[in-house]
């Protein structure tokens, strides 16, 4: 049989994969020196800090929801149980904030494994019973008792914690959960997860472990906001059960991914500042309609191009694929 | 005098209990025939509620009148915005996942919409019929020598509960006595199969929107009779009950809505008056986990493969 | 006892009251194409998904190699090296070609740059390796069938399951198909191949049974089966 094919597109392929990573990783020395001369500079603080945050979530949320199709609408759970792990370890155990980020992130994986039982569930099922857990969770933190969380005005972290440190640890958080991300996408992990996504049950009859790649998928995703949610109440110095398991935070996340791009790497990124970033700019131009806009331009993302950005990107435009992760 | 409680919780229960099934009926169509997550239920029954809020308010137009008004106003909204919504959705990969974020998306303009027009206050509805309460029980000296204990409802609610009954035996005549309403349950079974025999889907569709919308304003009006206030940011909560009670019912089952909204609202009304607040909010929760955990198709749903 | 790659044993399913393939029995022989043919409905693919555990079936035996892998899951069951295609193909549309071939092969020791090769080999066979960067969606039906067999062909079980490969696929890729299935024979590998279509498995098989309302009716060669008056009754109706 002739070979269909010239050698020349045969090292096309591979020096695409070169091109494609040599781009990622230079884009994220680039994300971590702009963010981290910001204070030097005596930039948006907060700004920066929280579309870091968001991308974070983002990208988070992508390890599940874009490489296995699982939503899981209560993703706030792990934000919230990150921000109070850090709070309790922080103002009742005593715990240095530097130790206490590491525990939220145990924390946050434990209950990631707690809850992976979930995972049997489809569809909408997953999705209600994932959102219901956050509101269960952050009900039971309102009743504890108030010496340990603080009851339903929360706790107060401003006097032990620099504000200053909060920000690079999530700087080093998000450059963490970008390499994840890279290096997923790029692994036999991220390929099953793949797999799974498209269609389930024929990864399952070609050998891919379905249950066991979800469950790694779903750790991951747990990690990271809980990280995120601590680092958060850092920033603040402060944290209470209504903002901490603030359903907007699950829909936002999920927003600021979608319009990316579930399932690439650059998609949440894009997606997170692209939107963080109109969403600011509108609510300088309009601060009254500012949630209006917020819902028109994502309805109009899904309508139009439900793949996120760089989805539709790439579909409309298959050669793009050698340059974006 | 805990009896009176009882009882207070009970009644509550079942008042606000149909409302729930109510609720959870019309989301229902949504999700059983269009398979569509509508995050913005809950303020389609707050636009419900703000309509007879002006109506009352500012023309002083009776809630019970308001009631027809919305039902044919809001079937042609969602009529309407079925096509421009919901036909393209289906290029997504993932519809479900897809119409979540794009009803959230016209939650969060719906919301603000309202809050521009009436502020993020809670508004009230001044209104009620004459005699206010109903005396329904005395217990004697329930609160001590002397001092009786009376069971007392607002008019009001009972007059809601009463026209939710009928909307409910209307409701369940429509589904399984009327063609459309059977083409609808047909769709919920298997949507591929009723555009096989011959039933335009869009048509069918656009129908069942217009429905939902309809059926959710009228529980915005109904609202308004057991809750005499509004608030433009209660909408998530009302959502958030529509997917538990249809999980509790069954996905797409008809019936079940039905009783397990009533269900959910006796333990919630019962709870709420034994329990700290809370609590008995996580109460809720904890029954919609265990039964999906336990009995994935609902309480009273049949079994179905998959 | 002969050598058998593959052996069913009174093999139930039932879908409620519908008994779907009833006390089935064969033997897939090692090296040997075996193949099942019926009209739809007749319980095809349910068998087959019965064998590969996408199915929990309700009684009798499934022994894979010597291994009793009766309902166990489908990943175990793959990967003692029995691969599939499905009917409606069943690719991974938002996955590159490559990728979609590095499926099967994940748990290999194998590097991902040998890996690589490998499938780019594989999707040669099947003349699909210039679309080797394009995602599965942008396949034809008749492409993607091929990205199925040489998903299989990466994979290089013992036992393949075949069903419905000929199936909506134009005659070109049809040659193509035919004489992938032939070369792996020679290899050595073992077929199950399912087909409502008799030309073409006429031609492959070694051996037939005609499976009809779950039931097993009649077993043999081709020239047996073709000349089984059964068979014909089942085919023509009664």
């Amino acid at each position: 049989m002739q070979r269909s094919s010239s050698p020349e597109i045969e090292i096309d392929t591979r020096r695409a994969d070169t091109v494609r990573r040599t781009l990622w990783y230079g884009l994220v020395v680039v994300i971590l020196i702009w963010c981290a001369v910001i204070p030097v500079f005596d930039g948006n603080l907060s700004l920066y800090f929280a579309m870091m945050m968001w991308v974070t979530l983002a990208t988070g949320l992508n390890f599940i929801a874009g490489f296995t199709g699982y939503m899981p609408f209560g993703y706030v759970a792990f934000y919230g149980i990150g921000a109070y792990a850090t709070g309790i370890a922080v103002k009742v155990l005593g715990m240095s904030v530097y130790l206490a980020i590491p525990f939220a992130g145990v924390v946050g994986v434990l209950f990631g494994l707690l809850i992976a039982p979930t995972l049997r569930l489809s569809g909408i099922y997953f999705a209600i019973v994932s959102l219901s857990l956050a509101i269960i969770c952050q009900r039971a933190i309102a009743l504890m008792p108030e010496e340990v969380t603080g009851g339903s005005l929360g706790l107060n972290l401003g006097v032990v914690t620099v504000r200053e440190h909060g920000y690079y640890a999530m700087l080093l958080i998000l450059v963490a959960a970008l390499l994840t991300a890279s290096w997923l996408a790029r692994s036999r992990l991220g390929k099953a997860l793949k797999a799974i996504r498209d269609d389930a049950e024929a990864a399952e009859a070609l050998g891919v472990n379905v249950t066991r790649s979800r469950l790694y998928a779903w750790l991951l995703a747990t990690l990271f906001p809980a990280l995120a949610g601590g680092t958060q109440a850092w920033f603040t110095g402060a944290l209470d059960p209504q903002t901490a398991f603030d359903v907007l935070v699950t829909a936002k996340t999920v927003i600021y991914a979608m319009a990316g791009g579930l399932g690439t790497v650059l998609g949440p990124l894009v997606g997170t500042v692209v939107l963080v970033w109109v969403d600011e700019l509108i609510w300088r131009a309009f601060p009254v309609l500012n949630n209006f806009l917020l819902g028109a331009i994502i309805a109009a993302l899904i309508l139009f191009a439900p793949r996120g950005l760089i989805g539709s990107l790439t579909r409309r435009y298959p050669r793009l694929r050698r340059y974006i992760m | 005098m805990n009896s009176v409680l009882l009882i207070n919780g009970l009644i509550g229960g079942v008042v606000f209990g149909a409302i729930y099934a109510l609720i959870g009926s019309s989301l229902n169509v949504l999700v059983g025939v269009l398979r569509i997550i509508n995050f913005a239920h809950g303020e389609f029954i707050l636009a419900g509620g703000f309509l007879t809020y002006v109506l009352l308010t500012y023309f002083g137009i009776n809630p019970l009148v308001a009631l027809p008004f919305a039902a044919v106003l809001f079937f042609a909204v969602g009529y309407v915005l079925y096509y421009l919504l919901i036909p393209r959705l289906a290029h997504s990969d993932e519809p479900e996942t897809a119409s979540f974020l794009l009803m959230f998306g016209v939650s969060l303009m719906i919301v603000s919409v309202l809050t521009w027009i009436f502020e993020a206050d809670v508004r009230p509805i001044n209104f009620s019929f004459d005699p206010i309460n109903v005396l329904l029980y005395t217990v004697e000296n329930g609160y001590g020598e002397g001092r009786d204990a009376k069971v007392l409802v607002p008019t009001a609610r009972l007059v809601a509960l009463a026209i939710n009954a009928l909307i409910i035996v209307a409701l369940t005549w429509f589904f399984y006595r009327t063609l459309p309403g059977k083409a609808m349950r047909a769709a919920i079974m298997n949507r591929e199969a009723v555009q096989i025999v011959g039933i335009d889907i869009h048509r069918l569709s656009a129908t069942a929107f217009g429905l939902a919308a309809s059926l959710a304003a009228v529980t915005g009006v109904l609202l308004t009779l057991v809750v005499p206030s509004i608030d433009p940011n209660g909408g998530a909560d009302l959502t958030l009950i529509g997917f538990i009670v249809i999980a509790l019912g069954g996905l797409g089952h008809p019936v079940g809505a039905l009783a397990a909204g009533i269900i959910f609202g006796l333990v919630e009304q019962v709870s709420n008056v034994m329990l700290p607040q809370a609590a008995a909010q996580m109460l809720g929760f904890m029954i919609l986990v265990a039964v999906i955990f336990f009995k994935p198709s609902g309480l009273f749903g049949l079994e179905r493969g998959r | 006892m002969t050598d058998a790659i593959l052996s069913v044993d009174g093999l139930v399913k039932r879908f409620g009251g519908l008994v779907a393939v009833n006390e089935v029995s064969f033997d897939v022989p090692r090296g040997l194409i075996v193949g099942l043919i019926g009209i739809n409905g007749a319980g095809k693919t349910t068998l087959m998904n019965c064998v590969n555990g996408i199915y929990h079936s309700d009684g009798g035996r499934v022994v894979v190699d010597g291994h009793d892998m009766t309902n166990h899951k489908p990943h175990e069951i793959a990967s003692l090296g029995v691969g599939r295609t499905f009917q409606i193909p069943r690719i991974f549309h938002r996955m590159t070609l490559i990728e979609n071939l590095m499926v099967p092969v994940l748990g290999s020791e194998k590097s991902d740059a040998e890996l690589t090769d490998m499938a780019e080999a594989c999707l040669d066979r099947v003349d699909l390796y210039p679309l080797r960067g394009n995602n599965g969606e942008e396949l034809s039906g008749g492409q993607q069938k091929l990205l199925e067999l040489a998903r299989v062909l990466m994979f290089d079980p013992a036992l393949i399951l075949l069903d419905e490969p000929f199936a909506g696929v134009n005659p070109s890729l049809c040659r193509i198909m035919i004489q992938q299935i032939e070369k792996m024979k020679q290899d050595g590998k073992s077929f199950l191949l399912v087909s409502h279509d008799l030309t073409s498995i006429y031609r492959l098989s070694d051996q037939i049974s005609v499976l009809n309302q779950g039931e097993i009716i009649a077993s043999g060669t081709v020239e047996t089966i073709q000349s089984d008056p059964a068979v014909i009754e089942a085919y023509l109706g009664n």
